[in-house]
């Protein structure tokens, strides 16, 4: 095992456009890193970088502290779990198994024991002499995720392993996965366009777009602590909400108006409230949206309800306000109906605010982010 | 009645695939047929159906026109470039089907070649082999006028182009995957190309061997016009019982049942795989 370095590395198909455009990331050495964006990317280009099967343009990669750039696929010993599975049609489950040992000159008792050893873990006895055409989807991906482990791999590369499962195979393999990572402690990069995964299964997650890294952190971090509007609106299911306001200097007070509507001012932002600029982006989750059937201090948005959806354990409102349609999350079902004319209370701890130019995040006085 | 409809739709159904049998089978019953009947039993009208069996015509073309060589001209013809063929032409298109280089432009060129009809280029191919064989490398290779390698030659160049695109699609249908896990497990490029890729290849590669032994086996105008006497093949030899006194048609169909049976063998034997291959493309991972 070993931790990963990459160092400003670029990745160019047609010397036009930058698939990867200068990342650097490092993984610990045991860690579960995620690699979250959508398609397009560079995350599958940034991690067949990592397994040899793809040229730098430039930058570097390091396993510990060997640069691996020159290095060939076949010694930077990487195990890779594919999205498609690809497992060899014409072997069997055992001979799939086999196959890395094989290639490495192993001897066929020791095969047979490893093989063994692998299938006790992942309980795949009784497919040992099916062809891969007879498996199902999660079968398959299970001897996927057995070949993967055959060896003992400086790393291991997950690619959408669980994006052609169904839902219920998907949340299992999951808890998998993640129980497999803390039982044998690999270092590992989990691929995926899933926030949701990538939320569930992560130590920390890179969040990729356009060929560069938007924000690395805990699930945790980039949850609450969105470094810019992407990374805000990509991460959270439902997505978070954002408003556009303006600052309002009233008698040496300062408070947000949208719309004309006064809503308060971020919690984080209050010490530092003169250096705002004139219009912010306000972005809030909608489970800290309060709602009420009538205004007063602190429900001041007004909105018409859209739709109630029940979820069972939730209910999800969306709500049109002047311009904007808003999702709410309740616990309770509250007793609304599409047309409602409602009032919104934004809670301002967990307000986030955003520069509508940059798109960054508004960082507070004190230096923490919203 | 339901059961009435239907068993009338059957009824007409084998009917009509009986009229179509007995028109595409005839002549080849006939063939068959002629070949085993004395001259007499031949030419007679109103046509004999029932006649007693001879094997003269055989015994005619294998022992007076020397069949035997034919065949073995054929053989070795034949199979030469079909090993050539697909050996050149699953390198070329694994590498068009994986990196496509010119853009497509040099694919496309590869299909320009086989623009023109074989006519066109057989004075070409005639001068070229004449003055090839009079070479130290044309004798070496047989490669002169009435010499086998010429004919090796030219059906190679012939079916390289068809051979190209039909592996091509098979090729592009194997899962990138498979290769980047098989280097990933430590095979190199080539390993990766002989032991993942051609193995999941391979009913397309033995459909493409199959049309090129066929087109082979079959073709007549290269090898009437290339050879002469010690390279002839068996279209030519059966070619040449149309004669001035006549068509010896005893000999004639005795020597097509001969040139036919091999190739019919070969296709019923692979039949089932080559159906799959052209049908279903190559394995999904």
């Amino acid at each position: 095992m070993a931790s990963v370095t990459l160092e400003e590395l670029r990745k160019t198909y047609d010397k036009k456009y930058w698939a990867v455009n200068g990342i650097s990331l490092q993984i610990a050495d045991g860690e579960l890193m995620a690699l979250l964006g959508p398609s397009g990317c560079g995350k599958s280009s940034t991690m067949r970088m990592i397994a040899g099967l793809e040229e730098l343009t430039s930058g570097k990669i390091y396993f510990g502290d060997q640069l691996m750039n020159r290095v060939t696929p076949k010694h930077r010993n990487v195990a890779m779990v594919f999205e498609t599975y690809a497992l060899y049609p014409t072997l069997s489950v055992y001979e799939n198994l086999a196959f890395p040992l094989r290639s490495a000159g192993w001897k066929n008792e020791d095969i047979e024991r490893r093989v063994r050893e692998i299938v006790d873990i992942l309980q795949v006895e009784h497919l040992l002499m099916h062809k891969p055409r007879d498996l199902s989807s999660g079968q398959s991906q299970l001897v996927g995720l057995g070949r993967a482990l055959m060896r003992q791999p400086n790393v291991f590369v997950m690619d959408e392993p669980i994006s052609h499962l169904d839902t219920r195979l998907r949340s299992r393999m999951r808890s998998y996965i993640k129980r497999l990572h803390i039982d044998l402690g690999y270092t590992m990069l989990y691929v995926t366009h899933d926030q949701e995964e990538a939320m569930a299964l992560a130590d920390r997650i890179a969040i990729m777009d356009q060929g560069i890294i938007r924000q690395i952190g805990t699930p945790d971090e980039v949850f609450h602590h969105p470094n810019d509007l992407f990374v805000a609106g990509f991460i959270g299911e439902p997505p978070m909400n954002f408003l556009e306001s303006q600052v309002v200097h009233d008698n040496g007070s300062y408070h947000l108006e949208v719309h004309g509507h006064r809503i308060a001012i971020p919690a984080n932002l209050k010490a530092n409230v003169q250096a705002l600029p004139e219009k912010i982006t306000i972005g809030i989750r909608p489970f800290y949206i309060g709602v009420s059937g009538t205004p007063d201090e602190q429900h001041t948005l007004p909105g018409r309800v859209f739709i109630v959806e029940s979820l069972g354990d939730a209910t999800v409102i969306s709500i049109d306000t002047d311009d904007t349609r808003l999702q709410v999350s309740l616990e309770h079902t509250p007793a609304l109906k599409s047309g409602d004319d409602i009032w919104l209370a934004l809670d301002p701890d967990y307000m986030v605010g955003f520069d509508p130019h940059s798109q960054l995040a508004l960082v507070g006085h004190n230096g923490s982010k919203a | 009645m339901e059961t009435q409809r239907i068993s009338f739709g059957l009824f007409f159904r084998h009917f009509l695939i009986l009229i179509i049998l007995i028109v595409f089978l005839f002549p080849i019953y006939w063939m068959i047929t002629t070949s085993f009947k004395s001259s007499e039993d031949i030419l007679t009208r109103p046509p004999k159906f029932v006649f007693e069996p001879t094997l003269d015509n055989y015994r005619f073309a294998f022992e007076e026109a020397d069949f035997t060589k034919f065949i073995r001209n054929t053989i070795i013809v034949a199979g030469l470039s079909t090993i050539l063929v697909v050996t050149f032409g699953s390198i070329a298109s694994y590498s068009f089907a994986r990196w496509n280089p010119g853009d497509g432009h040099i694919m496309f060129f590869i299909l320009t070649t086989r623009m023109m009809p074989a006519i066109a280029v057989i004075m070409p191919f005639f001068l070229i082999f004449r003055d090839l064989g009079k070479t130290d490398i044309g004798n070496r290779f047989y490669l002169g006028l009435d010499q086998p390698g010429a004919l090796v030659v030219a059906y190679t160049v012939f079916n390289l182009p068809f051979a190209i695109w039909l592996m091509h699609s098979f090729f592009q249908d194997i899962p990138m995957e498979l290769e980047d896990s098989a280097r990933l497990d430590g095979y190199s490029r080539l390993q990766v190309f002989f032991r993942v890729v051609l193995p999941l290849a391979a009913p397309g590669i033995a459909v493409t061997a199959i049309f090129s032994l066929l087109f082979a086996w079959n073709e007549f105008l290269f090898a009437f016009v290339l050879t002469r006497d010690d390279a002839r093949t068996i279209t030519v030899g059966v070619s040449s019982f149309q004669t001035q006194q006549g068509i010896l048609w005893g000999p004639l169909t005795a020597a097509a049942v001969v040139c036919v049976v091999p190739m019919l063998v070969v296709a019923l034997f692979l039949q089932r795989y080559m159906v799959r291959g052209l049908t279903f493309g190559a394995v999904r991972g």
